[in-house]
């Protein structure tokens, strides 16, 4: 067993490896346990973990066990004075709140908060934590369709939502998104119900929160959850048939009618700006 | 001469017979239902028959021709004996059958072509084998009733040939008792009610006092039992006449709802003998949500049967059951939470009059009228230019009115049609305590959906008030000279008007703001479906919050309708058929522009 | 089967508004059952409908709870307990002591459902730890949920990937919302659910001493988004070129 992999890109002093009997599966109960069994001898102030799902069930194990404090979704984070202080969006990102606890704490870090260090360095150990033996089985893993944009990074996000009535109407809009020089984004519906599009695509408040200079919602209602992941972006453009979808509140320029129509149409003015085409 | 003398008497005896079996088994049929049948009841429906008549509706003329086709065969068979010696009142008869000869014949086509369709949708629905041979029987009673009928009236022209007619009669007479007691019933129990009865299963005042218990409410069908005698006394009476069909937009946008094969599946399944469930082994969801409440079977129907107080009851099981997908749900959330359907916060229900000139109630008690906004002029951004017109017009003819700005709710309609009838009732009593404490007497409505709740349910919750529409105030202001339109702001551009099912069918609200349209445009056009007959947006029926499965939009249909009329612009005079026209419209890109008749009306004041 | 369903009745986000010093304006702020536990609630009512027994609403928070509770009564619970506190919602190790004593007195159950996260803080953390205070197996964000016997069958969904995993019950799952569609009350159901047993826990009762919450909230502001507005009007061409204009004014493309 081992608990994680160490990541390339992560500057650490030194970075310590978890290990035990049994496979490489480990689930996050478990996960608790073995950095329980770590923490109880290294006895450090805080431990971070990353907000995903896993991350977020094995902070609060991993606090309930340590009977510390844990802090959920933090950006921002200090350390001092005996006391974590951090920021964390709520009430469906209409809120920023400082929040603070005392030291020792658990805390789970908002996925995109921090940049990714390209960085490199630092020792590695390896402890062994023992056999920990968790009472959920693990009887299959399948990953879910992988590889979308890294949409943190982009500058343009077109993002789809229910108006596409089609798997196979995708790549008009991945057309628009090349054209506009993006990646292409997704509201709820279309990852998690549909699976059109992988997780990774969600924006939202419990999928990605993205801030590019353009974002440009085709066919998306904007629920209060999806302008939670969008709401810091420059400028956001709305496509949408119904005129009173909230969408429009939230957006900067706002087109009513139908993506069919609109997004080719707005494809042939970007191309008719570019100029025509060099000859070869 | 001893044979054929015997064979008339025979014959005869066995047409008064045969008469008489009509007679008991209407008789029995009205006992059974205890449906009550006074002179009171065949004047409203001698009224009603006129109405239909003077409206010129030629389905109705085809289903007139056959009810007098009938009786007027009875006289001639029956008045055998007195005939030869009344020479005059033989020639008035068979003058009198010369039309109803073409009627009939006029109604054997229209059978045939109804069969054809029939079979059509029948197999669009997936109906059973089973259901649809049931069906065709019931239209085959019907054409053979048709044609014996034609047949005996041309026979009675030709003396010798009498006795042959006279058999047929026979054999009809036979049919029209088997088949047409409980129709006929129902026609004369049901005849000026409204298209749904919309009677209130239960009372939230008596819960809320404690005069019932609230454990106590049931209100829906989801079992058979369930259904109200009206109820069962209606699918019972469908004789696959078509008419209804013939005029849903459901059925014609195929989605999965024909209001006839709704209610024979109903009447055929009352009769299984071993069922295998309740109403809702033989109904789905879909189907029942794919209504739009328009009103066209209801109002086309001959023989009166009220599908929509059916589709009501059983939708009202469903939301009772939970099964309802996201978008229904939230909006009756959001009528819970926010009061509103789309889930805005109140406070912003008055802005789009902020500038305008439009005083609140709150502060302009003195003001004689309130115009009742609703939920989409107040929050839809392209409806509230509807409320910023209506608001001009009232303005530029001195009538004195306020709104109610953040304190008026949603009337509740979409909760009602949906089936969440408490919570429908629970605005209703919150709106009209709000009215009532302000001492409103007189509504301006814009939307044909507050209009029909505002005047025709309130008042059995304690609202009473003079409810005027919007096109009917407009109408009457321009015709006191209080709105006057400049020859030249007349606008050149052609004009259809789209009557709203909820103002012309429900509440015959159609001349008016065909009156006021024709002060400002210069060229109305006319759709072959309007007025009474008018064709559904697709919105109606709370369907405006959410998809139902479809081949084509009703919006679609119609929107295809209004550019047959050539005309460059289509006239609403209900914001959410604005809406759903005006987005076919550009998805169509027919070029149409979409436009209430007060924008239309604002735009050409002086 | 004896089903425990927890619910919070939290701050309506939608509702919020600001006060003057530009914080959310949270005393006296609307308040609803906290949007994903109406998924667990369903789940509960879900697996009771399939093997019958008995769904008990649970809550910890202020008297006003007892509203939620009601909803969840209105859905199909049978019963509610509520645990009268005043503890901050950041507070979720103190959440999860509350609603694990409270699970206990009520109980035994075999299956304690809670959804994924709360709609208003979303920490995520209650679930887990009602969990560890309860010292039962826990089945994160389950989107598919099965119970065979003594074995619970879930399948849980990650950010990129699916698992199926069983536990032995009892023990703690919580659901994601993509789990099912939840039933809406109607007013009559609400209106009866208050004939329904709803039972009140102290603290005392339940043996939690108090302490001082253990995530303190310092300050808290309301974001606001000045967005143009600005409709592109036109037929779809118009509008486009209309638009890529706009944005290039806007120095964006």
């Amino acid at each position: 067993m081992e608990i994680g992999r160490l990541r390339e890109g992560v500057r650490a002093r030194s970075k310590l490896l978890l290990k035990g009997p049994g496979g490489d599966d480990v689930l996050p109960g478990e996960a608790a346990e073995a950095v329980f069994r770590a923490a109880s001898s290294l006895r450090p102030s805080v431990i971070l973990l990353g907000a995903t799902r896993n991350g977020r069930e094995t902070a609060s194990r991993l606090a309930a066990k340590l009977g510390w404090r844990c802090a959920s979704e933090v950006s921002k984070v200090t350390a001092k004075a005996g006391e974590l202080a951090a920021e964390r969006s709520v009430y469906a990102g209409k809120v920023v709140a400082s929040v603070a606890c005392a030291l020792p704490a658990v805390a789970t870090v908002k996925t995109g908060s921090y940049q990714r260090s390209d960085a490199e360095g630092g020792t590695v150990e390896e402890a062994d934590v023992g056999a920990v033996d968790g009472a959920v089985r693990l009887l299959s893993r399948k990953k879910k369709e992988a590889g979308g944009p890294d949409l943190k990074k982009a500058r343009v996000i077109v993002s789809a939502g229910r108006g596409v009535k089609r798997k196979e109407d995708l790549p008009l809009l991945e057309g628009l998104a090349r054209d506009m020089g993006g990646a292409l984004g997704c509201s709820r519906p279309l990852s998690s119900d549909l699976g059109w599009l992988p997780e990774e695509c969600h924006i939202g408040l419990t999928g990605v929160t993205v801030k590019p200079e353009v974002y440009v919602a085709v066919g998306i209602s904007g629920q209060l959850q999806h302008i939670a992941g969008m709401k810091d972006s420059k400028i956001v453009v709305a496509i949408n048939t119904d005129r009173s979808a909230p969408i429009f509140q939230a957006s900067d320029y706002g087109i009513v009618g139908d993506l069919y129509q609109v997004v080719p149409a707005l494809r042939k003015a970007l191309a008719a700006r570019k100029g025509p085409a060099p000859a070869a | 001469m001893a044979l054929p003398g015997l064979a008339y008497l025979l014959v005869y005896l066995a047409s008064l017979c045969s008469v008489a079996a009509i007679c008991y088994s209407f008789y029995a049929k009205s006992r059974r239902t205890s449906t009550r049948l006074g002179l009171d009841r065949l004047a409203a429906l001698t009224r009603d028959e006129v109405r239909r008549l003077a409206s010129g509706d030629l389905v109705f003329l085809m289903h007139l021709s056959i009810a007098a086709g009938i009786g007027v065969s009875i006289a001639e068979v029956v008045l055998i004996p007195v005939l030869p010696l009344v020479p005059l009142l033989r020639l008035a008869l068979l003058l009198l059958s010369l039309p109803v000869i073409a009627g009939l014949v006029a109604a054997i086509g229209w059978r045939v072509e109804r069969l054809r369709a029939s079979k059509r949708v029948e197999s669009a629905l997936g109906a059973p084998a089973a259901f649809s041979s049931a069906s065709t029987v019931v239209q085959g009673v019907l054409m053979v009733a048709i044609a014996f009928t034609t047949l005996e009236l041309v026979l009675a022209w030709l003396q010798p040939l009498v006795l042959a007619g006279a058999l047929l009669s026979v054999f009809r007479n036979a049919l029209v008792a088997f088949y047409y007691s409980a129709p006929s019933v129902n026609l004369i129990s049901t005849v000026g009610k409204p298209l749904p009865s919309m009677d209130p299963p239960f009372l939230l005042s008596d819960v809320t006092s404690g005069k019932v218990d609230a454990a106590d409410i049931r209100s829906g069908v989801g079992k058979d039992a369930d259904f109200l005698p009206g109820e069962r006394l209606s699918y019972d009476s469908c004789v696959e006449i078509g008419a209804c069909e013939a005029s849903c937009p459901a059925t014609a946008a195929g989605r999965p709802l024909s209001p006839r094969v709704l209610v024979r599946k109903l009447s055929l399944h009352s009769k299984d003998p071993s069922p295998t469930g309740g109403p809702f082994s033989v109904v789905g969801e879909d189907e029942l949500w794919s209504c739009t409440s328009c009103g066209a079977c209801v109002s086309s129907c001959p023989v009166g049967v009220k599908h929509l107080d059916i589709i009501y009851d059983l939708r009202r099981d469903l939301v009772a059951r939970g099964k309802l997908d996201k978008e229904k749900a939230t909006m009756l959330e959001n009528l819970g939470r926010s009061q509103n359907p789309y889930g805005f916060k109140q406070e912003g229900r008055g802005k789009w009059a902020e500038g305008l000139g439009v005083r609140e109630l709150s502060s302009a008690r003195d003001a004689e009228y309130v115009y009742w906004v609703g939920c989409v002029a107040s929050f839809d951004q392209r409806a509230q230019r509807v409320a910023a017109a209506v608001a001009k017009i009232l303005t530029k003819a001195g009538v004195s009115f306020a709104i109610l700005g953040s304190e008026e709710m949603c009337v509740g309609d979409p909760a009602r049609r949906l089936g969440e009838e408490g919570r429908y009732q629970e605005l209703a009593y919150q709106n009209i305590e709000k009215l009532n404490s302000y001492g409103v007497k007189k509504l301006i409505a814009s939307c044909p959906h507050c209009f029909n709740a505002l005047k025709n349910e309130y008042p059995g919750f304690g609202g009473k008030y003079e409810v005027v529409y919007h096109t009917q105030l407009i109408s009457d202001l321009i015709r006191e000279g209080r709105l006057k339109v400049p020859p030249e702001k007349v606008s050149a551009i052609s004009v259809t008007l789209h009557d709203a099912c909820y103002a012309s069918r429900y509440n015959s609200v159609f001349e008016e703001p065909r009156e006021a349209l024709k002060a400002s445009v210069s060229d109305l056009r006319e759709m072959k479906r309007r007025k009474e007959k008018t064709f559904c947006c697709g919105a109606g029926g709370s369907n405006y919050w959410f998809k139902v499965p479809e081949q084509t939009s009703i919006a679609g249909i119609r929107t295809a309708e209004a550019a047959e009329t050539g005309a460059k612009a289509v006239a609403t005079e209900c914001p959410f058929c604005l809406s759903m026209l005006e987005d076919s419209a550009k998805v169509s890109n027919s070029g149409l522009e979409v436009r209430d008749v007060a924008e239309i009306v604002a735009d050409s004041l002086a | 089967m004896r089903i425990a369903v927890c619910v919070k009745h939290a701050v309506d986000e939608a509702e919020l508004k600001a006060g003057s010093d530009g914080a959310p304006v949270l005393a006296g702020a609307a308040c609803k059952m906290s949007t994903f536990d109406k998924n667990a609630v369903e789940e509960a009512l879900r697996l009771k409908s399939a093997h019958s027994g008995e769904v008990v609403a649970v809550t910890a928070g202020p008297a006003d709870a007892r509203r939620t509770l009601k909803e969840a009564l209105a859905m199909g619970a049978d019963r509610g307990v509520i645990v009268g506190t005043d503890a901050p919602s950041a507070d979720t190790s103190r959440t999860a002591g509350l609603l694990a004593a409270a699970v206990r007195k009520a109980g035994p159950f075999d299956l304690v459902i809670c959804s994924e996260g709360s709609s208003d803080t979303y920490s995520g953390q209650v679930p887990p730890m009602l969990a560890e205070a309860l010292g039962v197996p826990y089945v994160g964000y389950a989107r598919k949920l099965q119970v065979d016997g003594s074995v619970a069958r879930a399948e849980r969904l990650l950010e990129d990937s699916v698992e199926e995993v069983e536990a032995p019950v009892p023990l703690v799952v919580s659901v994601v919302s993509e789990i099912n569609e939840p039933r809406y009350p109607t007013l009559i159901q609400i209106m009866q659910a208050s004939k329904k047993q709803v039972e009140e826990y102290s603290q005392d009762q339940l043996g939690v001493p108090t302490r001082p919450a253990s995530v303190r909230v310092t300050h808290m502001a309301m974001q606001t988004s000045n967005r143009k507005r600005v409709t592109v009007e036109g037929s779809p061409e118009e509008a486009a070129s209309r638009l890529v204009q706009a944005l290039e004014r806007e120095g964006v493309l």
